[in-house]
């Protein structure tokens, strides 16, 4: 069934200035005629009885199950049945690349949109939504809440970042690590430029602490493509002076090679470590990534 | 290194524009704001060296690629060692053509001129040391004897000479001058062949004797560069007079002589009223008609004029068109003797008993040689028969006379049949009649091997003339003969009236056809030859079946009779002298009293120069030769003696192949010079240059363009190779 979203190219939403906005014709868009709509919500479901134990508190003793048996028994409930999402914004230099196309939308740009229509629907399915942004640190940490009011919060925080200086993922997520106390879905969006062994170290500790992580990688298609041709001059969006002046004709094998080695490398991580890398292109609907998130979702519930 | 076109080698700051290009794009290059850097800069940083060696390669094979182009378009000469040698002295051969075709030209300038110039200039300018010969084409001979290293000499020589020769023959030349090289002494040798490219020099059927002669000279012990220097303007308008046709007999004083001229206009323009005028002995004929005559662009036409000498002596007549610039074929001249006198030497076989008998062999042959004598009148005979018995036959009546008859002669001696050999040997007539007293056996033996033409038979008729015997009559047909030829016209009488009552049956001849061979001239009704002849060295013979008096015949007793043995004896006399009339190069000859021997007769050329010439005795006569008739005109032999005796006319007319002007074409110039590996030059800028690489070193512009070549695919295969990146999209 065709969405709204399908319809609209990135290039078509940067029209719409309000994230708002934005996510909403997205998410709705996408979400209309789904067989299982989130607006049904998923209630507190019971899971198991067990013993009581002294220190149980007492209102949670099933008396039902007493009067039957006489013996006292607590209800267990599925601990939270509302998902906990943090979305992981990368709002380093390298994000800030805009591929040479007409109409080409930055990287970070896409990225800020996915995250919003991601919280929208979070929320809107009455999940918690968090959002971490960071470049060589973390910016600002606004932990997860599933109130409408909570969306409001992150949309602005998404409007107002700005993308500069460097990336230093594995650092950061090991800071990250430990303000998040309770296990939820992490889902990253970031280029994951760096060094790929320190990535997937702080991957490793995220899932140590039983986090469920989706990497949405955002690639420009240049990135992907390198299809310059004559003298260029390539400046580096996170370190200043750093520039190389090349005919890149004359590299562009070397470079595709590289490339490919780098997201074998990390797609083998990834795998390796049950993190979903889900490569995006700037030039994509963000459908896409929608479609990434309600199946990993659906796959939880 | 040299360079033959050295302007083009500015042409090697092309090798700035690749550079420029490459600048250009540098400094013009693209900022990208990059994200991905790790990924690029890791690329750069091990590439950057392998990428840098790649662009200085790609830049240093695009910059000599315009450098190279330009390099070779300089046509560049590598030298090598012998530049060193490059003072050395040549030997210099230079081939002159100065026939008279080369007087065409520009008004003013003719194509010989600026040859003549030219050839001065490069000999003056040879090396001190070098050694020049030049050899003048049309006149078929050297400018000196020998190669000379007195340069200046050879410079003073060479600006004397003058065009209006006969026909350059090139391969000739060339075989002549390789003689000459193969002399010199100089390791360097060149031969220089100054040409107006006509057509005729250069004609495709002698292409192979053309690539002989060049290989000829290939095979020498040192061989020469061989360069043709273009001097030609092409110049078609010519008129020529292509030939004269006289009379072949002997002329007498008084004789009607009918002289037609040949002329043809060998230019693309008509020439409507051409005046040809007839000058004798070098007064021109006041006009008569027919002196007028037109004629349409490339087309041929006659001119008759009518003369009567009123002179014996040596006459010349000279047929002259109206001047263009080859002057050589202008004019045709003819040298034609007029006879007062011409000695008949007859040698009676059976003599009566006074001189004037009739009854005598040679009776009746002496009154119709010598008419006006035998009848008393006061006019002068041209012929003047002398009668001799057999035993009168000797060296010295026979040097006296010019044509010697024998009549029923039956044998002769070993001395006299060797001095009548010599004689018809050196061009005297010999006209021989059968009779009675004919010894068949000396006939067909020593007569036989030698002068006569053909053997005899058996005798046929009966001399008594019994009714019922067998008689023939002479055919009568159309006679090719000059000395028959008379009776082709039915008024001068026909041979064929007389009866012929007995003769000889000749033998048909076993040859003929060939030079030398037996021809007959009349034919008997019976189907025998009536008369035959021979031609022996430079003379002739000829044999009648029948006798020269009445007793077999009734000849003598026609009208006919009178003409045919004075035409007989004039057609036979008529090549008593060697030939008058020459081409150019032919030897001539001159027969002289032999009481001249060993003294100088003075022969006046052409050009009016003079040279002494001196008399060898050959038998009984003083022969005077020479072998210089390279210049036509008219060459004066003045016999020696007190009084002087009168001169002596011979002319030398040029072929008229010259005549036709047309130039080979550009496209056959460079056809022939491909073939044969010649260099062509125009000018003395370019003979320098080229005479600068050839001595110099030698042309390099086939490597330099394979250098090129390479190049060309080694920037397309390292481009490919290194930008096989970018395909592998």
């Amino acid at each position: 069934m065709a969405h709204v979203s399908d319809f609209l190219t990135p290039a078509d939403l940067q029209r719409i200035s309000s994230l708002q906005v934005l996510a909403r014709v997205v998410v709705e868009g996408f979400t209309t005629g789904l067989h299982r709509s989130p607006h049904k919500g998923y209630s507190v479901e019971f899971k198991q009885h067990r013993q009581y134990v002294a220190g149980d508190e007492i209102r949670h003793i099933d008396w039902r199950v007493f009067a039957r048996s006489d013996r006292y028994y607590i209800r267990e409930y599925e601990e939270e049945t509302n998902l906990r999402s943090t979305i992981i914004l990368d709002r380093s230099g390298s994000m800030n690349y805009k591929g040479s196309s007409p109409g080409a939308v930055s990287k970070f740009d896409y990225a800020t949109r996915l995250a919003a229509c991601l919280s929208y629907m979070m929320v809107h399915q009455a999940d918690g939504v968090g959002l971490v942004t960071f470049d060589d640190k973390i910016r600002r940490y606004i932990p997860p809440r599933s109130k409408v009011s909570h969306l409001r919060l992150i949309i602005d925080e998404l409007e107002k970042s700005r993308p500069g200086g460097e990336t230093e993922l594995g650092q950061v997520f090991h800071d990250l690590v430990p303000k998040l106390h309770r296990r939820s879905l992490l889902i990253i969006i970031s280029d994951c430029f760096g060094e790929v062994a320190n990535f997937l170290k702080a991957m490793a500790h995220f899932r140590h602490a039983r986090h469920e992580i989706v990497v949405f990688q955002v690639w420009d298609r240049d990135e992907i493509e390198f299809p310059f041709r004559g003298w260029t001059q390539f400046d580096c969006l996170e370190q200043d002076g750093v520039k190389h002046l090349i005919d890149p004709a004359m590299v562009r094998q070397a470079y595709l090679e590289n490339l490919a080695k780098f997201r074998d490398e990390l797609q083998f991580g990834c795998r390796k470590q049950r993190i979903d890398l889900v490569p995006f292109f700037t030039d994509e609907p963000y459908s896409k990534a929608l479609a990434a998130y309600m199946t990993r979702r659906l796959g939880r519930a | 290194m040299n360079f033959l076109n050295a302007a083009m080698l500015a042409g090697v700051a092309a090798l700035a524009i690749p550079l420029l290009i490459h600048l250009f794009h540098k400094s013009r290059f693209k900022v990208v704001k990059w994200g991905a850097m790790h990924l690029l800069a890791a690329v750069v940083r091990t590439n950057q060296k392998r990428i840098k060696i790649e662009q200085w390669i790609l830049l240093a094979i695009r910059c000599a690629i315009p450098a190279i182009l330009a390099l070779m378009m300089a046509k560049p000469v590598w030298q090598g060692a012998k530049q060193m040698l490059g003072e050395q002295p040549t030997s210099t051969a230079v081939l002159l053509d100065n026939s008279y075709s080369m007087e065409a030209g520009r008004a003013g300038i003719t194509n010989f001129s600026i040859a003549r110039d030219e050839a001065q200039r490069l000999v003056g300018e040879l090396k001190p040391g070098s050694e020049a010969y030049v050899f003048l084409m049309g006149e078929g001979q050297g400018l000196l004897d020998h190669a000379s290293r007195d340069l200046s000499a050879v410079t003073q020589a060479l600006g004397k000479v003058g065009a209006g020769y006969g026909v350059a023959r090139v391969p000739a030349a060339l075989d002549f001058v390789a003689g000459t090289l193969d002399k010199m002494t100089g390791n360097a040798r060149q031969v220089v062949l100054f040409t107006d490219f006509q057509k005729v020099s250069f004609p495709a059927a002698d292409e192979r004797v053309f690539a002989q002669s060049l290989d000829r000279l290939k095979k020498l012990k040192f061989p020469p560069t061989v360069t043709l220097w273009d001097v030609g303007v092409e110049a078609k308008e010519n008129v020529a007079i292509e030939s004269l046709d006289f009379p072949k007999l002997m002329v007498g004083v008084g004789q009607k002589v009918q002289i037609r001229a040949n002329i043809r206009n060998f230019g693309d323009t008509a020439r409507p009223d051409l005046r040809v005028t007839l000058k004798v002995d070098g007064r021109e004929k006041p006009g008569p008609a027919g002196s007028q005559l037109s004629l349409a662009a490339r087309s041929a036409g006659q001119v008759l004029f009518t003369h009567v000498f009123a002179k014996p002596g040596s006459h010349v007549i000279e047929i002259e068109t109206e001047a263009d610039l080859v002057k050589a074929d202008n004019r045709y001249l003819a040298s034609i003797p007029v006879r007062e006198k011409l000695s008949v030497l007859l040698v009676d076989g059976a003599p009566g008993t006074t001189p004037d008998d009739l009854k005598s062999e040679t009776g009746f042959a002496q009154i119709a040689l010598s008419p006006f004598f035998a009848g008393k009148v006061e006019q002068a005979d041209l012929i003047q028969a002398k009668v001799v018995p057999v035993n009168g036959l000797n060296a010295k009546s026979i040097a006296e006379s010019a044509v010697v008859v024998l009549a029923n002669v039956a044998t002769l001696s070993d001395d006299q049949l060797k001095a009548l050999e010599f004689f018809v040997n050196q061009g005297g007539g010999l006209l021989v009649f059968t009779g009675d007293r004919t010894d068949a056996a000396w006939w067909n033996g020593p007569f036989a091997k030698s002068l006569a033409p053909l053997r005899l038979g058996s005798m046929a008729g009966d001399p008594a003339g019994k009714p019922g015997a067998t008689t023939a009559k002479v055919t009568a047909e159309r006679f090719g003969n000059p000395a028959l030829e008379i009776f082709n016209d039915p008024r001068n009488g026909s041979l064929s009236d007389a009866e012929i009552k007995a003769w000889f049956r000749f033998k048909p001849p076993e040859r003929t056809g060939g030079p030398g061979d037996p021809a007959i001239l009349a034919r008997l009704d019976s189907g025998d030859p009536f008369l035959a002849e021979k031609v022996h060295g430079q003379g002739r013979v000829i044999a009648c079946a029948t006798t020269l008096d009445s007793d077999w015949n009734s000849l003598p007793a026609r009208p006919s009779y009178l003409p045919l043995i004075q035409r007989l004896c004039v057609y036979l006399a008529s090549n008593v002298y060697p030939p008058r009339n020459l081409q150019v190069g032919e030897q001539l000859v001159s027969f002289l009293p032999a009481d001249m021997a060993e003294k100088m007769a003075r022969l006046t050329l052409p050009d009016t120069r003079t040279v002494e010439l001196l008399i060898v005795k050959k038998g009984e006569r003083g022969v005077v030769e020479y072998p210089q008739t390279q210049r036509p005109g008219i060459y004066t032999l003045q016999p020696p003696g007190n009084p002087a005796p009168p001169p002596l006319h011979y002319v030398v007319n040029a072929e008229r192949t010259e005549s036709d002007l047309t130039r080979m074409t550009d496209v056959e110039i460079q056809a022939l010079a491909k073939t044969h590996d010649l260099k062509i030059v125009r000018s003395a800028a370019e003979f320098k240059a080229l005479d600068k690489a050839q001595r110099y070193g030698r042309e390099i512009w086939k490597p330099v363009l394979l250098i090129l070549l390479i190049l060309l695919f080694a920037e397309l295969i390292l481009q490919q190779l290194f930008a096989r990146r970018r395909r592998k999209v």
